[in-house]
C-alpha cells in the first residue's frame, strides 16, 4: 500500500488521485460510447432515409403495424430509420399508443 | 358526426371551408388528439390534472392550425385522424424536448472529459502503426481523419450528450432532417473505412475491449 503523506501533501495526493479516478471514469465511458458507434457503423447502409422522408411515411407505417402487418418488409427504409433514429422511433411508438388505445 | 365515422374525403370536405360544418369538424377532431395526446404522451408528462390539460390544449390547438394549413398534403395513405395524430405527437415531443434540454449547452456537453477524448486529433502513434494495432486510439485516429469537425460534434453531441436530434441539430445551426443525413455520412466514412483497411467489427469491438489506448 502506498504511504500517504500528511497535512497539504495529502490534499494534493489526494486530489490527483481523485483526478485520476474521474479521467478513468470518463475513459471507460468514452470506450463504450465508441463501441456502440462502432456497432451503429456496422448496422450503416448506404440507402438510408432521413426524417423527413420516414415522418412522410409514419402514419401509413404504424397502423401497417397494429394492423399485424410486416412494415420492415414492406417499407424497409422506415423500419431501418427507425431503427437508427432515437427520436423518429420515440414518435413512432407513441403513434403506436395511440392506435392501439382507440 | 362522431370522429369515428367521418371517412378521410369527409374530414378534407369539411374542414376545407369555413363555417358551421368546419367548426364542427374542428371541435371533434380536438376532442380526438386530446385523448390521442394522453396516450401519446405518457411517460412524458403527468397526463392528469389542469397543468396536462392546458399543455395539451396548446398542443392540439398549435396542430389544428397546421392542419388547416396543409390539408392539401394529406394523401389518403393512412386514416385522417392517424395522420392528425402524427402532427400532433410531432408538435408535442418537439416542444417537450426543447424544455427538457433548454439548459444544456454545447459547450457543456464538450467539455467533459469524455467528450474532449472523443473530439481529440490523436497524434500518430509510430508504434501503433507499426503494430497496425486495433484500439480505441485507432478509432478515435481513423475518426478524426475521416470525419469533418462538425461529424464529429454531431456524434458527441447525440451519442455522449444524449440531446435529442432536433436540440443538437439547433445548437448546430443546421436542422434534424440534415443532422442525421451528416451522421449517417460518418457512419457510412467510417464502415467504408473499415472496408478498406479488412478490418472486422468484431476485431475492432476485440481490440477495443483489450483496454489498448
Amino acid at each position: 500500500m502506498t504511504d500517504r503523506p500528511g497535512g497539504p501533501e495529502r490534499r494534493s495526493w489526494l486530489a490527483k488521485a481523485s483526478q485520476r479516478r474521474r479521467k478513468r471514469a470518463a475513459l471507460v465511458k468514452g470506450i463504450e460510447e465508441l463501441k456502440m458507434l462502432v456497432q451503429a457503423t456496422a448496422a450503416t447502409e448506404e440507402d438510408e432515409i432521413g426524417c423527413d422522408d420516414a415522418y412522410e411515411a409514419l402514419d401509413q407505417f404504424a397502423e401497417m403495424v397494429v394492423r399485424g402487418e410486416d412494415p420492415s418488409t414492406i417499407m424497409p427504409l422506415v423500419q431501418r430509420h427507425l431503427d437508427m433514429c432515437g427520436n423518429c422511433r420515440e414518435e413512432f411508438e407513441a403513434l403506436l399508443r395511440v392506435l392501439r388505445a382507440s | 358526426m362522431p370522429g369515428s365515422e367521418r371517412s378521410n374525403e369527409q374530414w378534407l370536405e369539411e374542414l376545407s371551408a369555413p363555417g358551421p360544418e368546419q367548426e364542427r369538424a374542428l371541435a371533434d377532431l380536438r376532442a380526438i388528439l386530446l385523448a390521442g395526446l394522453r396516450k401519446a404522451l405518457a411517460g412524458w408528462v403527468r397526463t392528469s390534472g389542469r397543468e396536462f390539460h392546458a399543455l395539451a390544449e396548446d398542443f392540439v390547438q398549435e396542430t389544428l392550425l397546421r392542419i388547416l394549413d396543409s390539408l392539401g398534403s394529406f394523401k389518403g395513405l393512412a386514416r385522417f385522424t392517424t395522420w392528425a395524430h402524427k402532427i400532433a405527437i410531432r408538435i408535442a415531443l418537439t416542444e417537450l424536448r426543447r424544455r427538457r434540454w433548454k439548459d444544456v449547452s454545447l459547450d457543456k456537453v464538450f467539455e467533459d472529459e469524455t467528450a474532449s477524448m472523443l473530439l481529440e486529433d490523436p497524434a500518430p502513434d509510430p508504434q501503433e502503426l507499426a503494430d497496425n494495432a486495433l484500439s480505441v486510439q485507432w478509432v478515435l485516429r481513423i475518426m478524426a481523419e475521416e470525419l469533418t469537425e462538425k461529424q464529429r460534434q454531431a456524434i458527441v453531441a447525440v451519442m455522449h450528450g444524449g440531446l435529442p436530434a432536433e436540440e443538437a441539430a439547433r445548437r448546430l445551426g443546421t436542422n434534424r432532417n440534415a443532422l442525421y443525413k451528416m451522421i449517417h455520412d460518418a457512419r457510412l466514412r467510417l464502415k467504408n473505412r473499415l472496408h478498406r483497411e479488412g478490418v472486422s467489427v468484431s476485431q475492432l469491438l476485440e481490440g477495443m475491449g483489450r483496454g489498448k489506448r
